[in-house]
């Protein structure tokens, strides 16, 4: 770190010698207000930097573009909107999805409508490869609890599996249906009480780990390859 | 053949015995030929026994059989390598030590939903925005080798090579009972198209085959897979009108 440029302000020297992640994230916030338009302030919320124990800077930063990108596509007001979510997941901002309505609501911590820099980055990072499973288990289970009961109920087994049916154009039989979800219920309820509890959830997972694949995104790990722009304003190096 | 083992002992020392000395008896339905090459089979001394080839040119066994035909084994295209192989699956497969052993194993709605689109957040890294993302897969209720054998007889149709990754026999949770990677040039001939195929069972003698883009244009795959789809529609199950207003109704968001 000495023999970089000395072209980096005493505040920034400052920053990254003694608070390098928080300083960033700080500085990546802030710009990012003058950037975009309008901000939504919470001035009395505190920040939570928890996820900086796997994500680095650079990856901060270039989740920072992705974030850009995502929320300036529809409305340009520097928040994800539920269309603008879909039209990035769905290629396309039209048209009801169950599992995009679980998504965003869960990314909207605030429960106000739109998604912010810090719910966003705070939701994402339960994917990042350096994630506890225990975190991904807790998001997953959550995901599933349509109705938010703390338990996951046959009703809404059924409604997620008929969601992805539909959204594969794939057709099957009441018989079945019913079938696979007296499947389910059998792996996965252990006091078969009808429902899935946490616990039930988190055993049935770890005893199929495959189940938790899309709870990782390992791209994250390179995401600073794919959004090369943060290259050329970054500040820090890594 | 027989629907029981030839020699089935309790007890290891009288199994050995029976085995050395051929004590063994066909049932009656065997044909006198089948019952010839059994014995020759089953002959205790590994001299006296007969040779595979032998057992190729026996007549019985050359009755009604089709011999195996091998594909050419080809360079793989090593481009977009992570986007094809799946290796975050391999990694959880070689993570579950006991498999348990309660009748076949069939996907649990879990296993699908996680395939479902609206939860793959990877979408948000895709780079080609161009084109409406759609899911490609169809059920089918034809016996897996089928099934397979209808898949690579239209990919070679349709100008493609077929690399079969491995058909397993009892498949893992989220782990398809057969994959297969599809190469070649598109149908435009400007450029490579690579398809990953598995089928997954979803219920007894109920299979998914999901079918999806590895490297190529995603215009060009969805004209694969129209085409694709059009040669398979015998194999194709699309069940009767009643299924489907009833799944349409039950959908509430």
């Amino acid at each position: 770190m000495d023999g970089r440029s000395s072209y980096l302000t005493l505040g920034e020297k400052l920053c990254s010698v003694l608070f390098p992640l928080i300083g960033i994230c700080e500085a990546v916030i802030l710009g990012f207000v003058g950037c975009c338009g309008d901000l939504r302030r919470q001035p009395d919320r505190k920040f939570d930097y928890s996820f900086t124990d796997f994500v680095t800077v650079n990856e901060v930063e270039a989740l920072f573009e992705l974030f850009k990108k995502v929320s300036c596509s529809i409305i340009d007001d520097g928040l994800i909107h539920k269309e603008e979510l879909q039209l990035a997941l769905l290629k396309t901002p039209a048209g009801k999805n169950l599992f995009l309505d679980r998504v965003f609501d869960l990314f909207d911590e605030k429960r106000n409508g739109v998604i912010d820099f810090e719910e966003f980055i705070h939701a994402i990072s339960v994917f990042h490869p350096g994630a506890s499973v225990e975190e991904k288990i807790n998001f997953a289970f959550r995901l599933y609890d349509l109705r938010q009961t703390g338990f996951i109920e046959r009703e809404e087994v059924r409604q997620m599996l008929n969601a992805f049916l539909l959204e594969s154009e794939v057709h099957v039989s009441e018989a079945i249906l019913e079938a696979i979800i007296d499947k389910t219920f059998e792996d996965a309820d252990a006091d078969m009480d009808g429902k899935i509890n946490k616990t039930e959830w988190k055993e049935f997972v770890l005893k199929n780990p495959a189940l938790l694949k899309n709870m990782t995104l390992p791209y994250l790990r390179e995401i600073t390859t794919v959004f090369p722009s943060f290259i050329f304003n970054t500040q820090v190096d890594d | 053949m027989a629907g029981y083992l030839p020699f089935d002992e309790t007890d290891l020392p009288t199994l050995y015995k029976k085995i050395n000395a051929a004590e063994f008896s066909c049932p009656f339905w065997f044909s006198p030929e089948a019952k010839a090459l059994v014995d020759k089979i089953l002959t205790p001394h590994p001299k006296e026994r007969i040779r595979i080839n032998g057992i190729r040119r026996d007549p019985w066994f050359r009755r009604n059989y089709v011999p195996v035909k091998h594909t050419e084994e080809v360079e793989v295209n090593l481009d977009d390598i992570r986007a094809v192989f799946d290796d975050i699956e391999d990694q959880y497969v070689a993570e579950k030590s006991e498999c348990s052993d309660t009748g076949p194993l069939l996907m649990n709605a879990f296993e699908m939903i996680t395939l479902s689109q609206g939860l793959n957040l990877s979408a948000l890294f895709d780079r080609h925005q161009d084109y409406i993302k759609r899911q490609t897969r169809f059920l089918s209720r034809r016996p897996a080798k089928d099934i397979i054998s209808s898949v690579e007889a239209v990919a070679v149709s349709l100008g493609l090579k077929v690399h079969t990754r491995g058909y397993k026999v009892r498949a893992f949770l989220n782990v398809p009972l057969f994959s297969t990677r599809l190469e070649g040039m598109s149908a435009n001939k400007t450029g490579h198209l690579a398809v990953v195929l598995e089928i997954y069972e979803v219920a007894p003698s109920l299979f998914m085959v999901d079918v999806r883009k590895a490297s190529g244009e995603t215009l060009e795959y969805h004209k694969f897979y129209k085409s694709f789809c059009a040669k398979l529609e015998d194999i194709i199950w699309k069940p009767a009108e009643g299924a489907n207003s009833n799944l349409l109704r039950t959908i509430t968001c």
